[in-house]
């Protein structure tokens, strides 16, 4: 491997490669993200449609009938669309205060909190549901407010809220890099708050467009998709599942198509004998 | 009491059957004041609204009555612009519905935001790019408009009038009234139609997204038409159930069936339209996405091909039908059928659109989400019909609204002060004479 | 200046004009934003210096290496410890989401004691000198009437370490036999070990350099042994794993194959393996001829004929009538047991769900047999019996006579009596003498307990509190108002579990000896105390040969005299690990045989067991009762706490909406059952037990059993706050505890039930 990258400046594109064959839905992800980002919480957290979890762990099925039944867990962060020409993701462009950014930077879809004013236009557009109200006021029970990480600041009422890729550790990396006379963040130097905790190691983050990274290989595999991408929603996140039936429940296939779907690899069976 | 606030030459209610009237939905537009007050006060988890849901009951509302609000844009644009004068005995109420509809919309987006402080940023920190700001922008100068085009109204109130000063103002209003129109129509054209962008352009959300021109998703242009076919229906059933309360003729024949008529070809060719849209976008567009038209009104409990039908035929084609023939227009009962059913048609259209974009489920492992609103969404959202009546109610007692009425209405001077007599009219009269001393 | 109408309106409009034009309305429009930007009940927090301090993790039996990221002296986030020999870096979400309990609502904030009715919540804020009095002066009234013996200790602190040993050892100077530990199936395998290689020890398992893992239902990624560790060995298995369970849960979701089975019929399985390796001659012939006894057969001392564990299995376990017991098919055992055999190093492992329950000894005997059968014993990718931790050398405490008449007498539960020579400790058996004890003959009257919470963790709830409302004076030394904190007379609060020091050895399932260290992150926030301090203090207030047993000043101190020169190094690196500590190998065994033993060679009568049986297993309750068609299972989850802390908020908000809603509980069943049952995904319904019933709403789940129903363990607490409290239904209500006929532990895994439309 040269030692020397090519690196364009700001032409960084973060994303993750998920190894479903990996993920064993444990939800350390989902608890890391919370505690990182200082998301809150309420009593009843049992109806997910009002829920705040960026990260939320869905629970797959193939649908067969005992005892051929599968499972498989699918992490799904903000997926951070790119859209089909630089930025044009799904919510960005339907924002009208800009308070939800592409960053031609990092690839990081941002929320500005103080911006946005609740219309949840951005939470029509997303097909992902990775975006989230403030239906109440966030409320920490005495004490509990001394655990709130001070890099992220805390959200009000009325307003929408979504992964960032723990944008503040982008942040603070660049900060400790730019103190060290460099530009150029190692690998290891920026990692979500998910990667991190994740203990299987199933979740790959980094600079999708960075031949160095681990993420610039992984999402080449073959079993590499990514969620809805007909849609050209263009995400930044690829999954990998050595299974068909997970594979092609990454998109929408008419009736009429499904044999034919682009993901079916030749070495294994149809979804069927599973 | 009040009758010298009444304008000359026509008769109304006793001011306490009027009191009573206003005293109804008063008390219905506070129910929806209170529930306002909720949202604001304690946010929107009043609502039923959650994160699939984030466009629901409200959004719907705004997107309704700006359509059927729509009569007042096009009936000016054809009074002012294409020339067709008879419209004049219908466009300033075609112009009241159009404020009372325009202005609700505005409460109820600020309503609907989750910080009503900060709504301002949709101008400040505006994102071009977006069909809501278009929207903001386009909604809040036609609603001036429409407020320009309301004060002559206001100022023809019979001791308004009095008022030199108002008098010529609202003289001179009505002379440049057809740069307003124009301006309105010119607006009208641009927030329809980002209406109809809102969901057109989501293009991650199969069921509302629509291709198009440049920028522009073929939603938006439906929307506008939709809004001119659609409208004028709304304000003739309006105007008529105005008349079936007052239990008078207020607007000739001739000029609803000549709006009808105009409205009726609107509604055909916009259904055409819509037909070949949905024919595109079900064939084309969503199949490229990986969805077969089935997907979207199957395996849930609520959307089944019944609504599209409903929308398409019932609500579209059927009243274009009857609207486009002089049969049909002049048949009491048929013409009453066609306004209803368009008025539910545009309706119809404005849920699916909204709602039932939330509803499908888009990525394979989700599933439809039902939605059925609070009580205080359905207050707030009932409370612009309680504030609209209410506004008819004031405008039709104190201001010429129908030019036609005392034609056919004719009455001897005697009955009415006879009547007015009754109550308690010697200290209505000096009160009005005080104040006009004052 | 007499204002008309018309003045008054140009006044007003011309006021209007100019007040747009002044700055006004545009400030207060900047202000309002501003305000509502930074809304005064929404906190701000504090910036400041971030720094990390190395810890381990004390909320299950995985005690994995902890670093926790600090701003100032806020501890604000929980991420696993790089380089540590258990988790490397790795974290679990219960761990993650530590902070809500250190900073949550549940913490007892200084010693209480009760002054309503028992479990009331009606208490009274003493001082901690108090407290200690009010202890002391209650067990002294024990050994003055000479009955020491009536204090019971249950103990949930890591096992071999210096807490649970102060209090083991405070019970032995103070002259009772009574302490307890918290059951887990570590309790049957040991006592498996014991058997079959003659040595006090704990199982290992080397995971890690296994290539074939067929587990009898061990949650291996639903939070059994070491959760991360095995969440590791999990994701970097380079051959299979095949989960053999009920219910598909994640592990069976995530295995290479997942057999379904009749519930509480893996022994016969293992066996039936067995019989297949035996009859095709697939078993290490170096280990069973060298290595083993009791695998032929062979003549006994008096000249009697006993059958081997050869003839045993193949006359009674062939695949045929395997498949029948078990509910699958012969081929399949067939298929199972060769590609088991040929793997070039597998592993047997079990111990269902979270290794949370005892289970049944013959159990653990059938699966350790079929690794020993293949030579994978104390091997290489293989299980080991994994010695002791042994560095606690504190003397013999000092007992008076009091006290040894006291501790000579029989434990409460039996264990260690010549019914059950080889248990350790019984739970369910001490719960069931006082809850079944008439009013003067209750053999408790003093309980102490300590890093437990046994009335949501012992089976059969209804019984324990039966149990606790006739013992006379219950201590509870737990940080957070749990179920049983809320049932004592006296809370002597711990320092929560990031605040204080505390040796953590022998992580659960670790083929390796390691001893972790939990080090104080954050100064104690309340007035708390640390167990260990506060049991030598109450040592010290009563005073004679007690007072002598525990010279040291402090914990601390006791601490680091325990480890000595190792203490710095405990203490900077956060961990001791032996690095050269391999397989033991087939030369450590320690029976008569000095062998590997199939049958003991012992005296048959001294283990309990019937010969001519290799599993005799207990029938769980309910059983032949027709009223109850279907069988309830409990299973584990590792988005649900169910040790002595449950669900944080954060954690209750990863559970899924198939597991709770609002406060109701689902229970999963097939749709076929469901079918059955006439009820729809969603309903509620009642399911009854033998031990008492509960509302539930159901979850069709294509991957169960037909005719089984499972519910999640952990939920249905009773204390803590509003996050947890009340939402669910514990399992442990419902099922009771079952007694191993061979060895007296609680062999329960479910119990027979049925399910009503509510």
């Amino acid at each position: 491997m040269k030692k020397e990258h090519k690196h364009v400046k700001s032409n960084k594109k973060y994303g993750m490669v998920i190894d479903l064959d990996k993920c064993t839905g444990c939800g350390a992800c989902m608890v890391s993200c919370m505690a990182e980002n200082n998301v809150p919480f309420k009593a009843d957290e049992s109806n997910k449609l009002d829920s705040i979890t960026w990260m939320r762990v869905y629970k797959l099925t193939n649908d067969k009938p005992y005892p051929d039944t599968e499972i498989c867990y699918l992490p799904r962060p903000c997926q951070h669309c790119e859209g089909q020409h630089e930025g044009h993701s799904p919510c960005v462009s339907v924002c009208p205060a800009t308070a939800t950014d592409y960053s031609m930077e990092t690839g990081i879809v941002s929320q500005i909190y103080t911006r946005c004013f609740g219309c949840r236009y951005c939470m029509a557009a997303c097909p992902y549901h990775a975006r989230y109200f403030n239906w109440w006021d966030p409320v920490w029970p005495e004490g509990m407010e001394e655990s709130l990480n001070p890099d992220v600041s805390v959200r009000m009422r009325g307003i929408v809220e979504k992964c960032s890729f723990c944008f503040h550790r982008y942040q603070r990396a660049m900060e400790k890099a730019h103190f060290e006379d460099r530009h150029e963040l190692e690998e290891n130097e920026y990692q979500t708050a998910c990667t991190q905790a994740c203990p299987s190691g199933a979740i790959t983050f980094g600079d999708l467009n960075n031949e160095s990274h681990a993420v610039y290989k992984l999402k080449k595999n073959p079993n590499a998709f990514r969620l809805l991408e007909r849609l050209g929603t263009n995400p930044k996140i690829y999954y990998v599942s050595s299974r068909e039936w997970v594979r092609l429940a990454g998109d929408n296939y008419r009736p009429d198509e499904k044999m034919t779907a682009k993901h079916k690899p030749a070495k294994h069976a149809p979804a069927k004998q599973h | 009491m009040d009758s010298a606030l009444i304008p000359k030459g026509v008769k109304r209610c006793s001011i306490g059957q009027f009191a009573l009237f206003m005293g109804f939905f008063g008390a219905i537009a506070l129910w929806g004041v209170y529930a306002m007050l909720l949202c604001w006060l304690k946010g929107l988890n009043q609502t039923n609204m959650n994160d699939y849901y984030g466009f629901a009951l409200w959004i719907w509302a705004d997107l309704a009555v700006i359509a059927l609000g729509g009569g007042a844009f096009f009936s000016g644009f054809l009074k002012y612009i294409v020339g067709k004068d008879e419209l004049k005995n219908i466009i300033n109420y075609a112009v009241l519905i159009g404020f009372i509809c325009y202005s609700s919309a505005l409460l109820i987006l600020a309503i609907d935001i989750g910080q009503p402080l900060r709504g301002w940023f949709i101008f400040w920190h505006a994102n071009v790019h977006s069909m809501l700001t278009e929207v903001a922008f386009c909604l809040s100068c036609y609603f001036g408009v429409l407020t320009i085009e309301y004060i002559p109204l206001i100022l023809e109130n019979r001791q308004a009038d009095k008022v030199p000063f108002f008098h010529k103002l609202s003289h001179n209003m009505h002379e440049n009234m057809a740069i307003f129109a124009a301006t309105g129509a010119f607006l009208s054209f641009f927030h329809q139609g980002s209406l109809g962008g809102v969901s057109g352009v989501l293009f991650g959300r199969p069921f509302g997204y629509r291709e198009g021109l440049f920028i522009w998703p073929w939603t938006f242009f439906l929307y506008t038409w939709s809004a001119a076919a659609y409208g004028p229906c709304f304000t003739v059933l309006v105007t008529k159930i105005t008349e079936k309360v007052t239990g008078k003729k207020l607007v000739k024949d001739n000029v609803i069936e000549l709006l009808l008529k105009i409205s009726g070809w609107m509604l055909f060719t916009y259904i055409i339209a819509k037909i070949i849209d949905t024919w595109y976008w079900a064939s084309v567009t969503a199949p490229a996405a990986g969805f077969s038209l089935i997907d979207f009104y199957s395996n849930n409990p609520f959307y089944g091909i019944w609504i599209l039908l409903l929308e398409i035929v019932i609500g579209g084609i059927v009243p274009a039908l009857i609207l486009i023939t002089e049969k049909g227009r002049k048949n009491k009962f048929a013409m009453a059928l066609a306004i209803i059913l368009a008025v539910i048609g545009v309706c119809i259209n404005r849920w699916v659109m909204v709602l039932q974009v939330m509803a499908v489920p888009v990525m394979t492992f989700d599933s439809w989400v039902m939605y059925f609103p609070s009580w205080q969404e359905i207050a707030t959202t009932i409370l612009p019909v309680a504030y609209g009546v209410l506004l008819i109610g004031i405008s039709y007692r104190y201001l010429p609204i129908f030019p036609q009425e005392i034609e056919l209405n004719p009455i001897e001077e005697d009955t009415v002060a006879d009547k007015d007599a009754e109550g308690d009219v010697v200290v209505g009269e000096n009160l009005v004479e005080a104040t006009e001393e004052g | 200046m007499k204002i008309d109408r018309r003045s008054f309106l140009s006044l007003g409009i011309g006021a209007g004009a100019g007040i747009a034009l002044t700055p006004l309305p545009w400030k207060l429009a900047d202000d309002s934003s501003i305000w509502t930007q930074m809304w005064p009940w929404t906190p701000v927090p504090a910036r400041g210096e971030a720094t990390y301090v190395n810890s381990a993790c004390s909320l299950c039996p995985g005690s994995c290496g902890i670093s926790v990221r600090k701003i100032d002296e806020r501890a604000v986030k929980i991420e696993g410890m790089e380089g540590h020999p258990v988790n490397d870096g790795g974290v679990c979400p219960i761990g993650i989401a530590g902070l809500q309990l250190l900073y949550g609502q549940t913490r007892v904030k200084t010693p209480l004691k009760r002054v309503g009715k028992r479990g009331e919540g009606k208490w009274q804020k003493i001082s901690w000198d108090e407290a200690i009095s009010e202890v002391s002066s209650n067990l002294a009234e024990l050994r003055k009437s000479g009955n020491p013996q009536s204090l019971a200790c249950i103990s949930g602190s890591g096992r071999y370490g210096t807490v649970s040993g102060l209090f083991q050892r405070f019970m032995t100077a103070f002259g009772s036999p009574n302490f307890m530990s918290v059951p887990s199936f570590v309790d049957g395998y040991s006592m498996a070990l014991k058997q079959m290689h003659g040595i006090d020890s704990i199982p290992g398992f080397d995971f890690e350099n296994s290539d074939f893992i067929l587990s009898f239902g061990s949650g291996i990624i639903d939070g059994w042994g070491a959760p991360v560790r095995m969440f590791k060995a999990n994701a970097n298995m380079k051959g299979k794993i095949v989960q053999i369970e009920p219910r598909l849960s994640n592990t069976a979701a995530k295995a290479d194959k997942w057999i379904p089975i009749k519930p509480g019929t893996e022994a016969a399985l293992a066996l039936g393996l067995a019989h297949v390796i035996i009859k095709k001659s697939l078993y290490n012939k170096d280990f069973i001829s060298k290595h083993s006894f009791g695998f032929d057969d062979m003549t006994g001392t008096d000249g009697k004929k006993v059958k081997g564990f050869k003839s045993l299995v193949m006359e009674k376990y062939t695949p045929a009538s395997v498949a029948r017991i078990t509910d699958t098919s012969a081929e399949m055992i067939e298929e199972l047991a060769v590609s088991f055999a040929k793997a070039s190093s597998p592993l047997a492992v079990c111990g269902r769900g979270k290794g949370t329950a005892q289970g049944s000894l013959d159990e653990y005997i059938a699966v350790h047999a079929l690794n020993a059968l293949l030579g994978r014993v104390n091997t290489k990718g293989g299980v080991w019996a994994v010695e002791q931790p042994n560095y606690i050398s504190w003397p013999y405490p000092d007992m008076d006579k009091i006290a040894e008449k006291g501790f000579a007498s029989a434990r409460i539960d039996g264990a260690g009596t010549d019914e059950f020579p080889l248990a350790g400790q019984l739970a369910h058996r001490f719960v069931n003498a006082v809850a079944d004890a008439g009013r003067k003959e209750i053999p408790v009257e003093a309980l102490l307990i300590e890093g437990a919470n046994p009335l949501h963790q012992f089976s059969d709830t209804k019984a324990v509190k039966k149990a606790f409302s006739k013992i006379k004076f219950i201590a509870s030394f737990s940080s957070y108002m749990d179920d049983s904190a809320q049932f004592a007379d006296i809370i002597l609060p711990n320092h929560c579990y990031l605040e204080r020091y505390e040796d953590i050895p022998a992580p659960a399932g670790l083929q390796k000896p390691v001893i972790g260290i939990s080090r104080p992150v954050v100064a104690p926030k309340y007035n708390t105390l640390h167990s260990g301090d506060a049991i030598i203090r109450i040592a010290k207030a009563l005073g004679d040969k007690i007072e002598s047993s525990f010279s040291w000043d402090s914990y601390e101190a006791c601490l680091q005299a325990t480890f000595r020169e190792a203490w710095s190094k405990l203490d900077s690196v956060g961990f001791l690990i032996n690095q050269k500590y391999g397989a033991p190998g087939w030369d450590q065994f320690e029976t008569e045989s000095k062998l590997f033993e199939f049958i003991s060679s012992a005296d048959g009568a001294k283990t309990g067991r019937d010969k001519d049986e290799i599993v005799n297993i207990a029938d769980i309750e309910g059983k032949g009762d027709k009223k109850y068609n279907l069988t309830l299972i409990s299973y584990d989850s590792i988005r649900l706490a169910s040790g002595s802390v449950g669900n944080t908020p954060f954690m209750i908000k990863a559970v899924a909406d198939t597991i709770l809603k609002e406060n109701d509980i689902f229970v999963e069943i097939n749709p076929k059952t469901a079918k059955d049952a006439g009820v729809k995904e969603g309903a509620k319904a009642v399911l009854t037990t033998p031990k008492g019933s509960a509302n539930v709403r159901v979850h069709l789940f294509e991957g169960i059993v037909p005719g089984v129903i499972a519910m999640p363990r952990g939920l249905g607490h009773t204390g803590d706050d509003k996050y947890l409290s009340g939402k669910g239904v514990n399992v442990h209500d419902l099922i009771g505890p079952v007694e191993d006929p061979a060895s007296g532990l609680d062999a329960a895994w479910g119990i027979r039930a049925k399910l009503a439309k509510a």
